[in-house]
């Protein structure tokens, strides 16, 4: 075959070309009307989704064609998939950039098809969707607002968690026409919408819709640039008009001479304007310059962001502007070095001298020469074109002594995947822009949703990127499709993935779950190894013990905790305790969730397993928070009755101290009652009960307490110390000083006292501790200011150091009396 | 601590800042923040106040405070998706918000550190998934310094010891996937304590999951995450439980004591103005003033925070100091303090003038830090000085150093009578039982009797969960010492990942009494002023905890003062590739409670040889220590002192769940309620 002209279809708009390449034809058969159907394409050379637009008259042929449906073509025409339609008036039909379908009825229904095989998820669009019907919607690559009969817009921006919500409320009157801006491309980072309403648009972003004051409408047509710069709308008058996306300036206007309007009006790249009728496309470039095409059929425009592919029963075409490094090689008369370079090949296969000549020409800008060639390489469909540009440039590396050619071999390694699927077969024109927007592993996805199982691994094994994915897809699909026994299917999947990393079993087994096949789920979810991945699934399943196993086997508190609340709403209370009962982790996870949610479900979960401590602290801590003392004493008493049983001592223990506990708030409630008006003593503790007795003047009451609750002695003693020091009752600490012996020594009381400042009194009890060596009695004389005292203990002791160190602090008659006592221990000369 | 490049705790922390200040700058325009208590904390750690302002958050709020307002239409939430009751508040005061806002909010939960099945099940029945953005912060390692990493869980000590939740467990081998996936895995796990076990099982679970998840087997283009790390030693997991005992002494060193007495959370003391001053430049308060609890003058006391961490350089000198020298430190550096002042007297010229006046700042920043130091030091001398610190002391060292505890009965009846603060007189009564397996079950008894008539019934609950924890137990009433006899098994398992090689010991209680002697825990002689032994950081007493870590780094250091030949001049063992493990101590650490391990993570034997020879000759390799249920900050001292020794052969990384000490383990035990709440 002879190459094409590597100018055909060129066409001149101001100052660049644009250049419509034949990708497939004999597309559809005759009996498809274009005409007659909505179309959308999904973005990146993606499927075409058809419908038959019940709103126009169709011929009728036979029951199978009046049946309304989807139907999913790739675009070289193959059909994917038919997808039976009997779900209602369908209002917006578009793609996510991720290949999923999405489809809007009238009543705010939203399926998203996912994987091109009619498996889909729905949700409803709300706000009103359902009262006032869905009118029309507009997609963007992964999201859509929905105009309502009411004027109202939703957006739904994500369709993994989609939440529809409402734009700000638009002003009333005729829609005429509406388009959107996509977030990425917004100041506000939300989607904004342009709603043609009467003469004027507005723009409507999730806090206000801004009248933007235009007199030309209303506007039959309006349509956002790919990055969101441009408007292009159509007038009143049928002109159109591109202006900026702000509406200050207006760029260009132009004039199609028709009366009729356009169907579409949709971008071609960000620089030019296509415009179509049923046959009839208008290419409109900066400043008004327009080319015309025409076409013996209905034509259908795809909007891709680089370019616009134009379908018809015949043809699939590519419609894109030419670039920079085209433009450069093939423009007529074009003197660039990659121009001359790609001459240069010819005349070296031609073994002309010049070839040389040619080269040592262009040798300073030889480098560009070589980059530009491969990058033009990227911009061919023909294969022809792709090789003679590769070459050239090869050529013009083994001229030149230092090049990196990584480009060139990525290069080649991009146009091999893109030859690949862009054959006739497999259906994907997808252009060199598009493929690396859309990255490797997305093209895989697609040609795994279309089960090119062997090319999506050929592919990602050349280029060294994960399978398991498609490995997963493709075992799930065998799942769907396998009639024979479950053993033969599990053996074989597992036979064919053997050795494969990163394969999710759990993806498998859910697949054979959903098919009804439950012992093939369980089957293969045993080559899962990751635990907690088999727990939903295994929950599915009612495998509920296996299930809580597994999460426990995982680690992950969250699995079992999850798990745990799925049994909980799930089985009677018995039962699931005796389901944690024998797994510790469970049982305590549940206790402490429960501790601060249902006490009343630990107190059964304590009586079925026999932990009466356990019940019965429940019961105190609710004692604790109750604030009715009546009620507190209950609860106090149901606590102790449940420990009466037990003879273990520890228990035994317990018991006595709850009983003691409510004797105490007895006794503090007669105390308040009688000494104070309002609640003083309830809830202190013993000690402290007995220490504000006594800083009060209740000894009496004190003592009483201490016999009753059989305090120790020494306790007792410490806590009358330390409330009559805080009542600063020296009267009272004198007598007590006068008693013989303290069972807590008299060294506490000197120390108390003194640290409350009573220098006097403290001195009082340092003769009465009569254990404590000389040394340290000196001290404490010297710190109740008593010097003279201090060196008569130390001449006691006959402690010549301690006295001359007294010396020093010494003053008047104390230090005479030191002096006399030093003299009379030291031994005259 | 020089910080080395690409530290770990660099790497942790700008990883933990980028995160976060991602997903704020995700929601656009100005938001409130509401955070939870437990965080607020920490986030402070790698993200200051007023970056967060330039992201856009207006307002910050503590969830637990339950009091966000509409004053923004954007409001986000950060909280621990793993803690219910934080999912519920969530929950909650979404609905709340929606409820009274007469503003619709945008709304978004930035869950910690994953987003979890339960949370999205609670917020399902609140019926409010619908209406939020919930996106995750994998918040798991934050750098407290170069050389220490937490994850600053509060709870994990009650959690894994009193709920026997073990939720930290998981959080912890997340973390430490998160070091093996930046190193490589560690060459070797080494631990001891049954819940170390369950963390490093739990390793080479998930690096069997990772790596079957690791789709990297066509071409290896990742193959970097299969391979045992050439830069990493060996990771050694010190299960809290199996040393109870050292954490319920009282801290000696200088930052342990500030803890004991003040507390230190995330690297901050709240101080009282009246000991170190107000604030003169404004370090902290512009946080309070928008923060969670706006700063109430009305309060008497005014709080200070005080930043303790390496920034602080006088701080740095001091911190891992026995309290005994810190006056010495102090006077040193305040005499070269003047003597510098001073030295513009002598400046003469005026470039020398000129030099003196550039350094001004930094005196002034240091005579700062001085000030501040002192006064703290002095607040805690009063404490240290007082009487009934001096008792409290003296129990814990009796029973330390093994002295029959009977004796100081009455010591402790006096304190208990005295009204010294609760966890101060627990802490004596656990270390008893810890430290001689447990007490008298008569002593036990009357104690706690004591004890509940002394602070309230209540306690009673108290008690349950001491013993629940395993702090505090009757001592079985048959010989004691028949029944710490550690029952031994051991087992060797491997496994397609590499072989392992384990052993694990029964021992269901630490038998400090046999170890005391076998791993010499009291070493009296110690200086504290020249540190010749970790066993200075308790003035003559060596961590448990830390001698393990000796067992494993320090062999032949220990052998000698075991024998007590002449004290071990730390002997260059270069990288114990020759006895790896517990090699030598095998019987020495069935002493000790639970499981005792060492676990070899082989790879691919010629890649590992491949790499070794790229990476070439890599002297330096990381330990990672990690302390599973809290490190106490005497233990952070040890480590470095050991990690000084070790300095030319290897580093230590410290790792904890968070920082313990012994009256926080005492607080997560201790009942909150009382008797006295009445309507």
């Amino acid at each position: 075959m002879a190459p094409s002209n590597p100018l055909a279809n060129w066409e001149r708009l101001g100052d660049s070309f644009y250049r419509k390449v034949p990708i497939y034809d004999a597309i559809f058969d005759e009996d498809i009307e274009l005409e007659n159907y909505i179309i959308a394409g999904a973005p990146y050379g993606g499927a075409i989704a058809l419908h038959r637009d019940e709103s126009k008259p169709y011929r009728f042929r036979d029951a199978q064609t009046t049946k309304s449906s989807i139907d999913i073509y790739s675009c070289s025409g193959k059909l994917i998939n038919r997808l039976n339609w009997e779900y209602g008036t369908i209002r917006g039909l578009g793609w996510s950039d991720k290949e999923e379908l999405l489809v809007i009825t009238e009543d705010g229904t939203v399926r998203r098809y996912f994987g091109l095989h009619g498996d889909f998820t729905s949700f409803s669009l709300g706000n009103g969707a359902e009262e006032y019907g869905v009118r029309g919607c507009r997609f963007w690559t992964s999201g859509f607002v929905a105009l309502l009969s009411n004027n109202q817009l939703v957006v739904v921006s994500n369709y993994d968690e989609p939440r529809p919500r409402l734009l700000a409320p638009c002003p009333e009157g005729e829609v005429s026409s509406w388009s959107l801006i996509p977030p990425a491309y917004t100041l506000s980072r939300s989607v904004e919408v342009l709603l043609a309403v009467d003469k004027t648009v507005y723009l409507v972003d999730p806090t206000e819709a801004e009248d933007k004051v235009l007199q030309n409408g209303p506007f039959k047509h309006a349509s956002v640039s790919p990055t969101g710069r441009f408007v292009a709308l159509i007038t009143a008058e049928g002109k159109v008009w591109v202006v900026s996306s702000d509406f200050q300036s207006k760029y260009s206007e132009y004039d199609p001479e028709s009366r009729v309007t356009p169907r579409t009006v949709d971008w071609c790249g960000d620089d030019a304007v296509v415009i179509a009728w049923e046959d009839e496309v208008h290419l409109i470039g900066p400043n008004g310059v327009a080319a015309r095409y025409y076409y013996d059929g209905t034509v259908q425009v795809i909007p891709e962001f680089d370019g616009v592919r134009l379908i018809t029963n015949d043809t699939c075409e590519f419609l894109h502007k030419v670039t920079d490094v085209t433009e450069a090689i093939f423009r007529l008369g074009s003197t660039s070095p990659a121009s001359v370079l790609l001459d240069s090949v010819d005349l070296l296969e031609k073994k002309s001298p010049k070839a040389d000549e040619n080269i040592q020409r262009i040798r300073p800008s030889l480098p560009e020469a070589v980059d530009t060639c491969v990058k033009a390489a990227g911009q061919e469909f023909d294969t022809h074109w792709q090789k003679r540009l590769l070459k050239a440039a090869s050529f013009g590396k083994s001229v030149l002594d230092l090049y990196n050619s990584d480009e060139f071999v990525e290069m080649t390694e991009k146009l091999r995947v893109l030859k690949a699927v862009r054959d006739y077969q497999i259906g994907l024109p997808i252009s060199y822009e598009q493929y690396m927007r859309l990255t490797p592993e997305r093209l895989i996805e697609r040609l795994v949703n279309r089960h090119e199982y062997l090319l999506a691994i050929r592919i990602s094994e050349y280029l060294e990127l994960a399978a398991d994915k498609i490995y997963v897809h493709w075992a799930s699909q065998k799942v769907k499709v396998a009639t024979g026994d479950d053993e033969a299917v599990c053996k074989l999947i597992v036979q064919r993935l053997d050795g494969k990393p990163g394969i999710s079993f759990e993806l498998i087994a859910q697949t054979a779950y959903d098919e009804g096949r439950v012992h093939l789920a369980t089957q293969l979810l045993n080559h899962e190894p990751r635990a907690g991945k088999q727990v939903p699934l295994l929950l599915n399943m009612e495998e509920d013990e296996i299930a809580l196993d597994k999460a426990i086997e995982s680690g992950d508190v969250d699995l079992v905790n999850y798990v745990l609340l799925h049994l909980k709403s799930k089985l009677p209370l018995a039962s699931f305790f005796r389901t944690i009962n024998t797994r510790p982790m469970a049982s305590a996870l549940v206790e402490t969730n429960a501790r601060s949610q249902d006490t009343e479900l630990l107190k059964d979960l304590f009586y079925q397993d026999d932990r009466p401590i356990d019940g019965s602290n429940v019961l105190l801590l609710e004692a604790l928070n109750e604030t009715d003392l009546p009620r507190k004493t209950e609860k106090l008493h149901l606590a102790s009755r449940l420990l009466s049983d037990s003879k273990d001592p520890s228990v035994v223990l317990q018991q006595k101290l709850l009983s003691e506990a409510s004797q105490l708030l007895k006794v503090q409630e007669a105390l308040d009652k009688d000494l104070a008006d309002r609640t003083e003593f309830l809830g202190l503790s013993l000690n402290e009960t007995i220490f504000r007795l006594i800083r009060s003047g209740y000894g009496k009451r004190a003592q009483k307490l201490q016999s009753e609750f059989r305090m120790p002695e020494k306790t007792f003693w410490w806590l009358r110390l330390r409330a009559l020091v805080a009542k600063r009752d020296w009267g009272e600490l004198e007598d007590i000083g006068k008693i013989k012996k303290s069972p807590i020594g008299w060294e506490p009381f000197y120390n108390e006292i003194l640290g409350a400042g009573n220098t006097k009194l403290a001195s009082v009890f340092v003769p009465k501790c009569t254990n404590l060596p000389a040394e340290e009695k000196v001290e404490m004389w010297v710190k109740c200011g008593m010097i003279a005292k201090a060196g008569e203990e130390a001449f006691r002791a006959k402690n010549v150091n301690a006295l001359e160190l007294l010396q020093t602090r010494a003053s008047g008659p104390a230090a005479a009396e030191i002096d006399r006592m030093i003299n009379q221990l030291r031994p005259r000369k | 601590m020089a910080p080395y490049p690409g530290s770990d705790a660099d790497y942790f922390k700008d990883k933990a800042r980028r995160d976060l200040l991602t997903l704020l700058e995700g929601v656009r325009g100005k938001k409130n923040l509401i955070v939870s208590q437990d965080l607020a904390g920490p986030v402070g750690l790698f993200v200051k106040f007023s970056l967060l302002q330039e992201y856009g958050v207006d307002r910050v709020f503590l969830l637990e405070n339950g009091n966000v307002d509409s004053s923004q239409r954007n409001v986000v939430f950060l909280a621990h998706a793993e803690k219910l009751p934080q999912v519920r508040a969530v929950a909650e005061q979404i609905k709340r918000l929606q409820r009274n806002g007469n503003i619709e909010h945008e709304i978004s939960i930035f869950w910690v550190p994953r987003r979890t099945l339960v949370s999205n099940t609670i917020l399902e029945e609140a019926g409010i998934i619908g209406d939020v953005n919930i996106a995750e912060f994998p918040l798991y390692f934050m750098p407290l310094e170069q050389d220490v990493l937490s994850l600053e869980l509060e709870d994990a000590f009650s959690d894994l010891y009193l709920h026997k939740n073990p939720g930290c467990i998981f959080h912890s081998a997340k973390a430490l996937m998160d070091i093996q996936q930046r190193h490589g895995y560690f060459p070797r796990i080494i631990g001891k304590g049954d819940h170390a076990r369950r963390l490093a099982d739990l390793l080479l679970r998930m690096r069997k999951e990772l790596d079957a998840e690791e789709s990297s087997g066509l071409a290896g283009v990742s193959a970097r995450g299969l391979l045992p790390s050439a830069t990493t030693e060996s990771l050694i997991i010190i299960d809290r439980e199996v040393d109870f005992g050292t954490p319920l002494l009282t801290q000696l060193t200088y930052e342990g004591l500030i803890d004991e007495t003040v507390g230190i959370k995330n690297n901050q003391a709240d101080i009282d103005t009246s000991i170190v001053g107000g604030a003169t430049t404004v370090p902290q308060t512009q946080e309070s003033s928008k923060g969670p609890q706006p700063a109430s003058s009305s309060k008497q006391h005014q709080k200070r925070k005080i930043q303790l961490d390496s920034s602080d350089q006088l701080f740095s000198q001091l911190r891992d100091a026995n309290f005994a020298i810190v006056g010495d430190i102090l006077n040193k550096v305040a005499r070269r303090l003047e003597s510098d002042y001073e030295s513009r007297h002598s400046a003469k010229t005026t470039t020398e003038l000129r030099e003196f006046v550039n350094k001004l700042p930094s005196y002034q920043l240091e005579h700062q830090s001085l000030r501040v130091h002192t006064n703290l030091a002095e607040e805690i001398m009063r404490n240290t000085r007082a009487d009934i610190f001096r008792k409290l002391l003296e129990v814990q060292q009796n029973y330390a150093a093994g002295a029959d505890p009977t004796y100081h009965h009455d010591a402790v009846e006096e304190l208990i009578a005295r009204d010294v603060p609760l966890p101060a007189v627990l802490r004596l009564l656990c270390l008893e039982s810890c430290m001689s397996g447990g007490l008298r079950p008569r002593d036990l008894e009357n104690l706690k009797r004591q004890i509940v008539q002394a602070y309230g019934h209540q306690h009673v609950l108290t008690f349950c969960a001491l013993e629940k924890m395993q702090l505090l137990q009757p001592r079985p009433s048959s010989t004691p010492t028949a029944l710490l006899l550690p029952t031994a098994a051991t087992t060797t398992t491997s496994t397609t990942t590499g072989s392992h090689h384990h052993q694990q010991s029964a021992s269901s209680r630490t038998n400090y009494n046999t170890l005391r002697k076998t791993l010499r825990l009291v070493v009296e002689e110690v200086s504290e002023k020249d540190p010749n032994d970790v066993a200075y950081v308790y003035s003559g007493f060596a961590p448990l905890s830390i001698r393990l870590v000796q067992c494993v780094l320090q062999k032949p250091y220990v052998l000698s003062l075991v024998r007590g030949g002449p004290v071990a001049t730390v002997a260059p063992s270069p990288a114990s590739a020759s006895s790896p493990g517990w090699l030598g101590f095998e019987d020495v650490v069935k002493s000790a409670r639970g499981a005792t391990f060492s676990i070899v993570q082989k790879g691919d034997d010629k890649a590992v040889r491949a790499r070794q020879t790229i990476s070439g000759a890599h002297a330096v390799k990381t330990v990672y220590v990690f302390f599973l249920g809290g490190i106490t900050f005497t233990e952070i001292a040890a480590l470095r002192f050991i990690a000084a020794q070790e300095a030319p052969r290897r580093r230590i990384v410290i790792c904890t769940t968070g920082i313990v000490n012994g009256d926080r383990m005492m607080e997560a035990a201790i009942e909150k309620g009382s008797f006295a709440k009445v309507a």
